[in-house]
This record gives structure tokens, sequence and C-alpha cells, in this order.
């Protein structure tokens, strides 16, 4: 078949056509169809700035501007623009503290002034100024410890400051001073130092020196079951609850006795709440002799005594 | 293109594209399904166009055939690639649809139905080139529109179409 006639035959496909009403039937549902879900790419914008215009955009800059201030002034060091903001930051953060954390915060600031002095050699101003912040917050740093109330606390806490407070004189050697003000912050570090540890022993001997009103106590609960009668302990107690205040009555006189006021306290705290007589209410901070009886002596129980109530 | 558009575009194209779809898969039933997809895409695009303001399709027509030409492409793709047996096709020279109550019926002579398997033998580009130029008549301008290319080539490409088709029948 030559080319020609190829294509003669091919145009007699034209003859090909559809179904008449297939054609209507599917133009007519054509034009009735609603899309939905329309699939589209997604369109690409051109970055916009008019975020500029939103009414928050400047609260938001700004506080985006403090927020790196703040993260800057950090790491500032004494004369630089950003420094006081270090420093308030600091002097809030002593504020903030709590009774108990106040004087270690106070410590832990004064050390990093400190290091920040270290780091510089001119800027004699800042330095003096700064040198005169330490020794205050060193001299404060003792007062704070007096301020709290617990004793084991204040104790616990003095002897934190006493480990911490080891390599102050290596940091006050480590800046560059004059001669007059070098001596001052040596002299405050001393200070500092020996009233930490005079507030150690101080408190330690507080602790361990159990207060007169324990021992008072002491003497009234023994008494009271030494000279009441078994048969009125009986109507108001039961057997087991009076055998075992005895008991508790008998290792808090051993504790009182070793010194160890603190279980004394607490056994005698047992007592009171087995038998709910009224509170002890021991505080240890409130020490006074004005309640010692001079011719009071803890009257022990002995074993006889446990023996013949014991049925 | 709006309603009363797509109406006149649609009247003026769906019988070149069944045609072509018809000419290029093995049963009216199937092409009858392809044409309705291929227009129904179309159509779609033009209703994103118009509710999405998107880019205009310069060239509706072209469009409408490559169209046509994936759906043939994703059929076989579907299917198998391979066109076909030739007694298969001689089965449904006369075929009968079941579109709904449409009955579509072609009827072929015997030389006709000897191209149109050879059709199904060949290059499918050029199998392509071949329905669009001598049984749609469309012109070479339109089918380099449809294939992006230039129309020099499509005059080559068809040369080289007919050549393997003539090869095919011998």
């Amino acid at each position: 078949m030559n080319e020609k006639n190829l294509i003669e035959q091919l145009k007699e496909f034209k003859t090909i056509k559809p179904n008449n009403d297939w054609v209507n039937w599917l133009k007519a549902n054509l034009l009735e169809i609603k899309f939905n879900n329309i699939l589209e790419r997604p369109k690409v914008r051109l970055v916009s700035f008019s975020f500029i215009k939103h009414r928050n955009f400047i609260p938001v800059l700004l506080g985006l501007f403090a927020i790196v201030s703040f993260s800057f002034a950090q790491v500032s060091l004494p004369g630089n623009i950003l420094y006081p903001i270090k420093t308030l930051t600091q002097d809030t953060r002593i504020y903030l503290s709590s009774d108990q954390a106040k004087p270690m915060v106070r410590l832990e600031i004064a050390k990093s002034r400190m290091e920040d002095l270290s780091k510089i050699q001119n800027h004699e101003k800042e330095i003096k100024e700064m040198v005169k912040t330490i020794n205050k917050d060193l001299e404060l740093v003792p007062q704070e410890i007096k301020k709290i109330n617990k004793k084991q606390v204040a104790l616990d806490v003095s002897k934190n400051i006493q480990e911490k407070s080891k390599d102050l004189q290596g940091m006050a050697d480590r800046i560059v001073l004059e001669e007059n003000d070098k001596q001052e912050l040596t002299k405050t570090v001393e200070n500092t130092q020996s009233q930490v540890l005079a507030l150690i022993i101080e408190t330690t001997d507080e602790i361990n020196q159990c207060p007169s009103f324990l021992s008072n106590n002491l003497i009234e609960i023994s008494g009271y079951f030494a000279d009441t009668d078994m048969k009125i302990l009986m109507n108001q107690w039961s057997m087991s609850e009076v055998i075992k205040a005895k008991a508790l009555l008998s290792e808090a006189s051993e504790s009182f006795k070793a010194g160890d006021c603190l279980t004394a306290m607490e056994k005698i705290e047992s007592i009171n709440q087995l038998l709910s007589i009224l509170s002890l209410d021991v505080q240890v901070e409130t020490s006074t002799s004005e309640n010692l009886d001079e011719g009071s002596s803890i009257i022990p129980l002995t074993e006889e005594s446990i023996e013949e109530k014991n049925y | 293109m709006d309603r009363n558009q797509f109406s006149e575009f649609y009247d003026e194209n769906i019988q070149r594209v069944f045609r072509f779809i018809y000419l290029r898969v093995d049963t009216a039933e199937t092409a009858q399904d392809l044409t309705s997809l291929v227009f129904l895409k179309f159509w779609q695009r033009q209703t994103i166009q118009k509710e999405k303001q998107s880019k205009k399709v310069l060239n509706p027509k072209a469009f409408l055939f490559q169209i046509a030409r994936n759906q043939i492409i994703d059929f076989y793709r579907e299917k198998s690639k391979k066109p076909l047996s030739l007694d298969y096709v001689g089965e449904i020279a006369d075929f009968q649809i079941a579109k709904q109550t449409f009955i579509q019926k072609i009827e072929l002579n015997f030389e006709m139905e000897r191209i149109k398997k050879a059709l199904l033998k060949i290059n499918p580009l050029y199998a392509d080139i071949i329905i669009w130029r001598y049984v749609n008549e469309m012109p070479n301008k339109e089918i380099a529109q449809i294939l992006k290319k230039k129309e020099g080539n499509i005059r080559v490409i068809l040369h080289r179409a007919m050549e393997s088709l003539k090869k095919e029948l011998e």
C-alpha cells in the first residue's frame, strides 16, 4: 500500500462517530457537575512585610529586644554598657530569694562579681564601685544567716557557705586593685568567713544544749506517771497505752541525758499524741530560763514499776 | 470559559476526541469512558481557573488532546503496555456498548480493521500523530502545540510515523 492510498484509508476513519445520545447525556452531566475539593497546586507567595503593620508588632519587637539585651548582658563585664542590667538581674535574684536561700544566693553573686572583676584591668572607677558592692554583699551574708528561724536549717546553711567561701581569698587576689581596696576586700572576706564559722559553733551549741522547757516537760510527765495511781490511769487509758507511754518516757529521758534533744522531743510528742496530753509545743528557738525549776530532777522509771503494772 | 463556551467547545471536539481515543484503545465502550474522563478533567480545569483566577489555558484544544493522550497512557499503564491481540480486536469490530442505554456500534471494513490493528502496534507517538493529522485533519501547527514541539519536527515525525505504519501493514 502506498502512502497516498494509506492516507485515504485513514481519512475513512472520520466516519467513526460516537453515539449521539451518549454525547448529549455526557454534555448534560458535565454541565451539571459541581466540583468539590478541587485539587490545585499550592500558591507560592512572595515574602510580605505586612506584618509590620500589625498592632502587636512593636510590643513583640520590644520584647525580643529586651530578651536579646538580657541574654547579652549576662556575659558582660564591668565597663560594658549592658553590665548594669546584669547587676540589676543579680540584685533581683537576691531580693526574690527566700530567707533560707538568701545567704547562699548573695554569696554566689558576690563570687560572680569578683570573677567579673578579675577579668578586667582598666575601668578603675567601675572596679572601685563593684568592690564596694561586693564588700557589702559579704558583710550581709552572716547577718542573713542569723535571720533564719530554724536552727538546724541555719546550721546547714552556715556549713554550706563555709564550704563555698573557701576560695574567696583566692578570687580576691586575682582582682587588680589598688592596695587599699585590696586590703579592705581581703579583710571583708576574712571577717565573713570568721563570722560564719562563729555562727556554726554557736548554732551547734544551741542545738546540742537542750532547752530548759524540754527538761521541765520530762519532769512533769515523769512525775505524773509516778504519782498517779494505776487505777486512775487505767480509768483514762488502756493498759497498752499506759505501757507504751511509759516506755516512750524512758526513751525520752535517756535521749535527754545523752544530749539528743531532738529525739527526746520526738518521744515526748509521741506520748502526747498517744495519751492526748496537752501539746508540749516544743520550740527550739525559744529557750529561756524562766521556767527552770532548780529543785527539779527527772524521776526515772524503773523496770520494776513497769513490770508490776504489766498484766 | 463559561458554560456556554464549554458547550460550544464540547460540540466542536467531542467527535474528534472520541475518534482519537477509539483508534488507540480496544473497544468503543472504553473510548466512551476515556472520552468522558477527558472532558470531565478539562471542564474541571476550566472551573478551577475561573474560581481561583489561576493561569488561563491559552490553547484549549491542545490542552484537551494532551489530557486525552495522558488518559490513554494511564489506561495502558493500568492494564498492560502491550496492545491487544489481533483476534480480540477482530471480535470487537462489531462491538456492543453497555453504557446505561447507550449502545455504540462501529462497523469497520476489513482494511480499516487492519489499519486499526497496525496503529495499535506501532509507536504510540507515531499513532497519535497519524490520527491527528489524517483522521482528525489537524494541521501540523496544532499538533506541534499539543506535543510542545516545533512544527518542523512534527513533519519529520509524521513522515517516520507513516513509514512505520506502512511497514506494519506489509
